[in-house]
């Protein structure tokens, strides 16, 4: 492929690629996400391509491994287009009669099919499953439309169409102003306007000035980045160009964590490949514009998303964040202006560009415009990524998108906004998902992290879990967050094992508002939040630890016991022994058809035994 | 530039300037723990927890980190201030149980115990300020030490926890840590040097930037360049961040002041011989074994032990200490041969002043013979011996080496002609005295003669004690010859005496016979000029002869001796006035 040398050239090669299109062709998308990968998608890959062969088609239909498609619950997912037949837990030996049925004769293979939990209704198409039918997919939708590593497939769907509009004749200004009237906000957690800040770092003295994508994705359970990145790098990289652009950067970085090694590889992908079209490094579309990217590898910690910490990551030193009181976006990476966004907010710039601020900023709620993906996970029956407009309540994404609870279970809380967020409980459900709502139930927006929980969690187990995180991934510069985690994990720790006393509760109060208020960072100054609303909102369930020992959601192993309820083990399971054999421990006697113990000294409440049971003739207590 | 309220005070806005520099200047009490002033800010500890306010809005900040902006208000002691120190340093007090430092910060705060559970090490100092570690990197560019893994598994260690083979020993992070929680061997198998103090005739040690002795002319410190990290690596710099009225300058150099006077008091005092020659008595080796000025800083109430007698290996009272006369005098074959005079009393002194510090010690004084010539000296002696019970044996000592921490002394008591053999704690060695280091070359710059031993040469030992062989040149104190205090105050009595009378004639008078030149006869040859050993004679170069400078001549006749015209004569005494004088002598017999 030669050089893009103008505006011109790219329209042209664009329409080229789009006259090269058949609508009607067949074409089989496998998602190629990381969450399919796990499942197996590769060996379904390899298995259509051998069945096309064998078949003869190979000519006819088009494979396409695609980057997630969000509904990681359900696969390895397979979408036969133009119709958008959706099938879901696809193996290798369904294969041949996906070739042979649907894709031959147009046959729609019934058990392949989702069920949706609630109706239990089969569904066909892809975007009649429920789990996509609420979603806004405007950054994350063309992830099922083309191949990663592939430029033509982006510009096909009119990639790079948003750069082009911009390099010829918008100016700068135009370009910040149009971010700023959009109502963008930064996706990274703080919810800083995107606008505002490129506005900052392009008036900011000096003569270079950084373009930096935060790629350092790490709270647990999260990877909306990583799939954005994964299965569409190209979209990213626009945005930091046109990003560039408006604010008068030449040199760009983007930091992506050490353990993304299909976002870096595809993301160095569309690096060469751009430069290879003349859309970045020197003179981008003849326009005279110059603009390159280096990929920065994190070396695997969580503070590094920290804006000065990765700075300083960058820059060769500790990731350790320094005091913000001059911003980075006057002195930031080696002390010059410095324009940090995550990589959700440089993935919506092309958008908002090629459709409009007007557009944009229709969607979502007063301060919070756009959409957000969030990765929901836990006790929910569809696990997955969802975009879903701001404004959204959190019980239409739990209860519409995710299903429900799992297992028929209660729902509790729901976590958000990583580590650092808090725990929302079921009062709260109909809360409209924005940065301020989410910051005024005590949570927080964050990088998208939602983790449904249900009447078999423990929150003071839950609270302990992301302190013991934030205590390991804390960078340890300053004392209160170094110390006052420790000293909470403690205290949490001290409660979950029954050791709790009732002062403790005051002492965490205590702890909570020193490291707020006195960390150094934003990672420590959220720090307590997931004590602040567990306490807030489940203080009942500390108290019954402390007050009764006693764990609710039965998690906290010295405060739980099993039992064997002598009625249903003789009368229902006739003293069947499953759970002897099982025991781990041989904590469990009894002779066939007789009554069950379980010996409490013995018993490690591995919890083995409750799920082997039939009868349910095991008892937590 | 607008201002901001402090406290109360209103005062000028520098963005250029933290609040805690602001607070400084004026005199405001904010306590610190990780920040150094030769350090950028870190902002770690947050200790300096102030609280701002811009309208409406109350803030947290940490004075070290925080700009002297204009329009805010600080305050440095509110009650959230003191409220957010106080957990602090409870924080500080679960994590370093250890430190005296942070208990007695915390004492100052109120703050007796903390609430929470040590979690870590009881022992434990480190409050992971950072200090160090930014010291060994930013100030004095070597990076020995750094942090590794993070959160609460952040420790400070060199890297791969092996020992630094770049740290220098040069002590910064020792010097920095706010709570002494460095141990240098946990960093290095290296030994830091000490540099000994010379003051303290090498009892302590003492740093690269030092006033040299209390009474220092002019008092002020003065910098070591030969151990000084700056003159050294060029890094460093700490004293200069320091000092308040930014006196360091490290491109000061020595210059020469050049004064005409009239006359020079030579008074440059003496050495002892070093200890290091007598490898017999332990000298230099042995460190129980030391010299008679080092046991005189011991005595000081101001010296290293604040008076205690201590013994240098261990800092242990010594019960029985073993003074050694004549060490290096009156031995002409291997050492000095003269007597240094002052060591009897001195000695003596000594022994009594250590049995009134130590009343259940012991002193022994191995002697030649006892030389207490003096006014109440013998008298001194004899108390000596009586109260004090010093017992003193005449003998040499043979050798003296050390056993089981004992310095053991082998020497004879000649009066009862018996070996003696002491297990004493210490010894203590009366050196010699020789002139101060550098008299040699003083003698050869100022041509005003030594003699044996290097002591200098008084013009006529009985009549002239202190005037030296050139005229204006007066000697006084140990550089003539090793004397005590009283005769040292007299003579330089003397010669201020010498140097007053010669100022307050009208005019100087001179030995009538100086060398004259003929300049008829003189060639100008310049032979004469070397032979003056009192640069009397210099080359003229417009008449191209030698001429005479009569002041300085001191008419010795050496340039006549040496003229091959006999162009040069001694005024009065020229040749033919000697002959003539010889003949009339000869006549006479």
């Amino acid at each position: 492929m030669s050089r893009l040398n103008s505006i011109k050239e790219l329209d042209k090669l664009s329409k080229e690629i789009l006259s090269g299109k058949d609508p009607k062709r067949k074409c089989i998308t496998v998602c190629g996400g990381t969450g399919c990968i796990a499942y197996g998608s590769p060996n379904v890959v390899d298995a259509f391509k051998k069945e096309l062969k064998q078949q003869k088609l190979e000519d006819k239909v088009d494979i396409l491994v695609t980057g997630c498609h969000g509904f990681c619950e359900r696969g390895p997912l397979v979408v036969i287009r133009p119709e958008g037949i959706f099938y879901q837990r696809i193996k290798p030996e369904n294969i041949h009669e996906i070739i042979k049925d649907t894709v031959i004769d147009g046959k729609i293979l019934d058990h392949l099919l989702y069920t949706d939990p609630i109706t239990g209704e089969k569904i066909v198409y892809e975007h009649e499953v429920p789990f996509y039918k609420k979603q806004v997919r405007l950054v994350f939708g063309n992830n099922g439309f083309i191949e990663p590593t592939s430029i033509t497939d982006y510009i096909g769907i009119g990639g790079y169409s948003a750069l082009a509009k911009v390099l010829s004749g918008m100016t700068p200004e135009k370009v910040i102003d149009i971010v700023k009237k959009s109502g963008l906000r930064g996706r990274g957690g703080g919810g800083f306007p995107t606008g505002v800040k490129w506005e900052s770092c392009r008036k900011a003295e000096g003569d270079v000035r950084y373009v930096l994508c935060n790629a350092d994705e790490g709270d647990p359970g999260a990877y909306m980045d990583r799939s954005v990145l994964e299965g569409n790098p190209h979209s990213v990289l626009e945005g930091m160009i046109i990003g560039a652009y408006a604010i008068g950067s030449h040199e760009g970085y983007i930091y992506v964590r050490q353990e993304y090694p299909l976002a870096v590889k595809h993301f160095g992908i569309a690096l060469e490949k751009t430069r290879e079209y003349g859309l970045l490094g020197k003179n981008i579309l003849g326009s005279g514009f110059d603009f390159d990217i280096t990929i920065n590898r994190g070396g695997g910690a969580f503070v590094c998303g920290e804006s000065t910490a990765l700075m300083a990551s960058i820059e060769g030193n500790p990731g350790e964040p320094r005091a913000k009181h001059v911003h980075t976006v006057e002195k930031g990476l080696w002390d010059r202006p410095s324009n940090l966004n995550n990589v959700e907010t440089w993935a919506n710039v092309p958008l908002i560009i090629n459709k409009g601020w007007e557009w944009y900023s229709k969607i979502g709620t007063e301060k919070s415009k756009g959409t957000k993906i969030f990765s929901l996970v836990g006790k929910v029956n569809n696990t997955g990524l969802v975009e879903i407009p701001m404004g959204m309540t959190l019980r239409e994404v739990v209860y519409d998108i995710g299903g429900g609870i799992r297992g028929g279970k209660n729902f509790k809380a729901v976590q958000t906004g990583g580590p650092s967020g808090g725990v929302i409980p079921e009062s709260l459900l109909d809360l409209p998902v924005d940065f301020e709502r989410l910051t005024e139930a005590g949570s927080m927006m964050g990088s998208g992290g939602m983790i449904v929980m249900d009447d078999s969690n423990c929150m003071v187990d839950i609270a302990k879990y992301f302190i013991n995180f934030l205590k390991d991934e804390s960078c340890g510069k300053c004392t209160p967050c170094r110390q006052g985690l420790i000293q909470m994990h403690q205290i949490l720790t001290d409660i979950c094992q029954g050791q709790g006393v009732i002062e403790d509760l005051a002492l965490l109060d205590k702890l909570c508002w020193i490291v707020s208020e006195t960390s150094l960072c934003q990672l420590g100054a959220t720090a307590p939040n997931p004590v602040l609303t567990t306490i807030r909102y489940f203080r009942d369930e500390y108290q019954a630890h402390i007050i009764d020992r006693k764990c609710p959601g039965g998690v906290c192993k010295e405060l739980i016991h099993y039992f064997v309820d002598e009625e249903r083990c003789v009368s229902l399971g006739h003293g069947c022994g499953a759970c002897r054999r099982s025991c781990p421990q041989q904590a469990i006697s009894g002779e066939k058809n007789q009554l069950h113990r379980i010996d409490q000294n013995k018993c490690n409440k591995c919890g083995i035994c409750l799920d082997t049971c039939k009868f349910e003739a095991i008892i937590l207590e | 530039m607008g201002t901001f309220v402090i406290d109360g005070q209103e005062v000028q806005a520098d963005p250029n300037k933290t609040v805690l520099e602001i607070a400084q200047e004026l005199g405001l009490n904010i306590p610190t723990l990780c920040y150094h002033k030769s350090l950028s800010p870190y902002g770690a500890c947050r200790i300096c927890t102030v609280e701002i306010i811009w309208g409406k809005r109350s803030r947290l900040i940490t004075a070290c980190t925080y700009p002297a902006w204009e329009g805010m208000e600080v305050k440095t002691n509110s009650e959230k201030v003191i409220r957010a120190r106080k957990l602090l340093l409870e924080l500080k007090l679960a994590e370093a149980p250890g430190s005296p430092e942070i208990k007695k910060l915390a004492h100052e705060y109120g703050v007796e115990k903390t609430e929470f559970k040590v979690v870590g090490d009881e022992d434990n100092r480190c409050i992971m300020c950072g200090l160090c570690v930014r010291i060994c990197e930013d100030v004095m560019g070597i990076g020995a030490i750094g942090f590794k893994n993070r959160g609460d598994r952040r420790e400070i260690t060199p890297p791969l926890e092996e020992y630094s083979d770049v740290c220098s020993t040069c002590g910064a992070c020792v010097y920095v840590c706010p709570t002494g929680a460095i141990k240098l061997e946990e960093f290095t198998d290296r030994k830091p040097i000490p540099i000994p103090s010379e003051f303290d005739a090498g009892l302590t040690s003492r740093p690269c930037i030092y006033t040299p002795f209390p009474q220092a002319v002019p008092n002020k410190p003065v910098i070591d360049r030969e151990n000084c990290m700056f003159f050294k690596t060029g890094d460093c710099r700490i004293c200069e961040s320091v000092c308040q009225p930014q006196a360091i300058k490290y491109d000061q150099e020595d210059i020469i002041i050049e004064e005409e006077v009239g006359a020079v008091v030579v008074a440059t005092g003496f050495d002892l011989y070093p200890m290091i020659k007598l490898g017999e008595y332990g000298g230099g080796k042995i460190k129980n074994v030391i010299d008679g000025l080092a046991f005189e800083r011991m005595l000081s109430a101001s010296g290293p032990t604040q008076g205690e007698v201590r013994r240098p290996s261990d800092g242990v009272v010594p019960k029985e200490v073993v003074f050694i006369q004549c060490a290096g005098s009156r031995d002409p074959e291997q050492n000095l041969p003269y007597c240094s005079k002052i060591c009897c009393m001195y000695t003596t002194k000594h022994a009594m002043l250590y049995k009134h510090r130590v009343p259940d010690g012991q002193p022994y004084v191995f002697y030649i013979d006892m030389r207490t010539g003096g006014k109440g000296y013998e008298e001194f002696y004899q108390r000596a011996i009586d109260e004090d019970d010093v017992v003193f044996l005449r003998g040499k000592v043979s050798k003296i080496y050390e056993e089981d921490g004992k310095v053991v002394v082998w020497g004879a008591d000649t009066l009862t002609g018996k070996k003696v053999e002491i297990r004493a704690d210490m010894a203590v060695l009366a050196m010699g005295i020789v002139p101060s280091e550098g008299t040699d070359e003083l003698v050869r710059k100022l041509k005003i003669g030594c003699g044996d031993g290097g002591f200098l040469t008084e013009a006529h030992p009985k009549l002239r004690p202190v005037e030296s062989m050139s005229a204006g040149f007066f000697l006084a104190g140990c550089a003539q010859a090793p004397k005590d205090i009283p005769e040292v105050v007299a003579q330089a009595s003397g010669a201020a005496s010498k140097v007053a009378a010669l100022f307050s004639q009208e005019r100087l008078y001179h030995e009538p016979i100086v060398a004259v030149v003929d300049e008829d006869i003189c060639s100008g040859c310049k032979i004469c000029i070397p032979m003056c050993p009192y640069e009397a004679r210099e080359f003229d170069e417009e008449k191209k002869i030698v001429s005479v400078k009569e002041v300085l001549c001191e008419g010795c006749g050496a340039c006549v001796a040496a003229c091959p015209s006999g162009a040069t004569q001694q005024r009065n005494l020229r040749d033919d006035q000697i002959f003539k004088m010889i003949e009339a002598g000869v006549e006479v017999t």
